[in-house]
């Protein structure tokens, strides 16, 4: 924790960025564990909400000069705002349809804000110019420190053993009392607050971004991926999947530029199917 | 005032009429079963007791309040409880974890953890299991878990979908001398159970459901001497 600290006061702007983009991998795998790690909604579009959060940063920014960190607050309440409606429509699907069906609400988002002009379209958003690497990687780590911390009183409250109930069966659960509907939106919601707010830290960073940055399927997919190596569901999965996943990547690529990405892939597929439930529950075996 | 009345109870799944007109009491403490052939709306009738099929038509009131159509959530808390078909039990969560849901009503919430420890001095072989997944127990324990979770909100009345389903005959009689047991701590029961012999045996009245009608109703007694029961529930010929 303390290295984390320190770290843009002693570590050059590589090993900066490298941490930086650890952090909003780490806390985009937390945000996707809560839907769909701990409620069961597996899905595929929890970047609308980064690239909505990142929008609203920049447009509250522009439009109103207020200091980002405000803005990026702002951003990421509006992605968690926007996930009650949508939560509300998207939850009626289950399993691959509601997966598919978050994945179109992303495409859909980010082909609307590529066709309107107060979001600069397809050329992308500017900020004035002046961005501060530090205070965005201060931003990034608290709000990932606030996911894990998050996810802790998840697992361990009685919300967090009605979201495994009902994904483990949704109508048992209502047998037994517990508001299905208000609970998984309301674990959607907390899910859309997390990218949000990494999305208002991110356009800051770039002092900039385009649709195709903001909905970026890659961040979404790794993302995803972490989570899935870590140990859906779990407390320190996502934490353990997407540093070990961002670290493996980044080492692949600075000794084998030209076939990094095979020998990653590789890689995932072999840790995938040697650890079929992720690395947390595997530990959990072998130690309990 | 009997403590759950259905009348003239009707439900649909979509444009299919499961049920047309479904009727039937149970009195304070009493075990009452209700009898029928595959797909005569027995499920369906209990799933419009819990609000999980919305009925159509017809009144359900209990202890004098109407509660048809209301939220599964109300309905919980104004203590009915459901033990489903097959158990349906949360499999990857932990007894302890299971028996904590069966706590969720308001009015239990408080109190989880002081009921967990009653139904583990209750059911003693769930204390031994308290932290293994409810889906690596037998067949017999998960019945006991599912039976126990219903417990757990204190419900006046339990609606149990086919306790015996996919169980041994030893343990089938385990199950039910324990509904048996939870009736004489004065919990009503209402039993759906295709082990037709042994339902009438333990009930004090039945109801015959026929494509999703009550076409007749008794003392478990009568019920077992009708000839049309006789022939259809208990493999015996009619006397000629």
């Amino acid at each position: 924790m303390a290295f984390l600290i320190v770290a843009p006061h002693r570590l050059n702007g590589y090993f900066v960025n490298l941490i930086y983009i650890t952090l909003v991998y780490v806390g985009l795998a937390y945000g996707w564990n809560i839907i769909s790690g701990y409620a069961g909604y597996f899905s595929f579009g929890q970047i609308t909400f980064f690239g909505l959060g990142a929008y609203a940063t920049g447009f509250a920014i522009n439009a109103f000069h207020v200091y980002w960190m405000l803005a990026a607050l702002a951003g990421g309440i509006l992605a968690c705002a926007f996930a009650f409606p949508l939560g509300y429509v998207m939850l009626r699907l289950r399993g691959p349809f509601f997966a598919m069906g978050m994945f179109g609400m992303a495409q859909t988002v980010r082909v609307l804000i590529t066709a309107l002009p107060a979001t600069g379209a397809g050329a992308g958003l500017f900020l004035p110019p002046g961005s501060d690497v530090t205070s965005v990687y201060y931003w990034t780590l608290a709000v990932a420190l606030g996911a894990i911390a998050l996810t802790i009183w998840i697992d361990r409250s009685a919300f967090g053993l009605r979201l495994q109930a009902l994904r483990e069966d949704e109508q048992v659960a209502g047998t037994l009392a517990v508001d299905v509907t208000r609970d998984k939106i309301a674990a959607f919601a907390l899910s859309a607050l997390i990218p949000g707010l990494l999305g208002g830290g991110f356009i800051y960073f770039l002092n900039y971004i385009e649709p195709d940055a903001a909905f970026s399927s890659r961040f979404d997919l790794q993302s995803i991926v972490m989570a899935i190596l870590g140990g859906v569901g779990t407390v320190w999965g996502p934490l353990i999947g997407g540093v070990l996943m961002t670290q493996i990547s980044e080492a692949l690529w600075a000794k084998f530029p030209q076939f990094y990405l095979m020998l990653f892939g590789g890689l995932l597929v072999a840790l995938l199917i040697l650890l079929p439930h992720g690395i947390v529950p595997a530990l959990k075996r072998r130690y309990e | 005032m009997p403590l759950l009345a259905v009348r003239d109870l009707e439900a649909a799944y979509g444009d299919f009429k499961a049920l047309h007109g479904v009727s039937f009491a149970v009195e304070r403490g009493e075990i009452v079963s209700i009898v029928g052939a595959n797909g005569a709306g027995k499920t369906t009738t209990l799933k419009s007791l819990l609000g999980i099929v919305h009925p159509t038509a017809g009144t359900i009131e209990l202890d004098g309040t109407r509660i048809e159509g209301r939220r599964p959530s109300d309905i919980v808390e104004r203590g009915i409880a459901l033990v489903p078909e097959g158990r349906n039990l949360f499999r990857e969560m932990s007894v302890e974890e299971n028996l904590t849901m069966g706590a969720h009503v308001p009015r239990a919430r408080r109190s989880a953890r002081s009921r967990v420890a009653a139904m583990y001095e209750r059911f003693p072989i769930l204390a031994e299991r308290r932290r293994q997944p409810a889906g690596t127990l037998s067949g017999g324990q998960q019945q006991i878990v599912a039976i126990a979770r219903a417990l757990m909100s204190e419900p006046s009345i339990v609606l149990m979908d086919e306790p015996s389903l996919g169980l041994a005959p030893r343990i089938t009689l385990e199950v039910f001398a324990l509904i048996r047991q939870i009736n004489e701590r004065g919990t009503a029961v209402v039993l759906v159970e295709q082990n037709v012999v042994q339902a009438l045996e333990l009930a004090a009245r039945a109801y015959v459901l026929s494509e999703g009608k009550t076409v007749m109703q008794g003392s478990a007694a009568e019920i077992r001497a009708n000839p049309e029961v006789k022939r259809r529930f208990l493999g015996e010929n009619s006397p000629p």
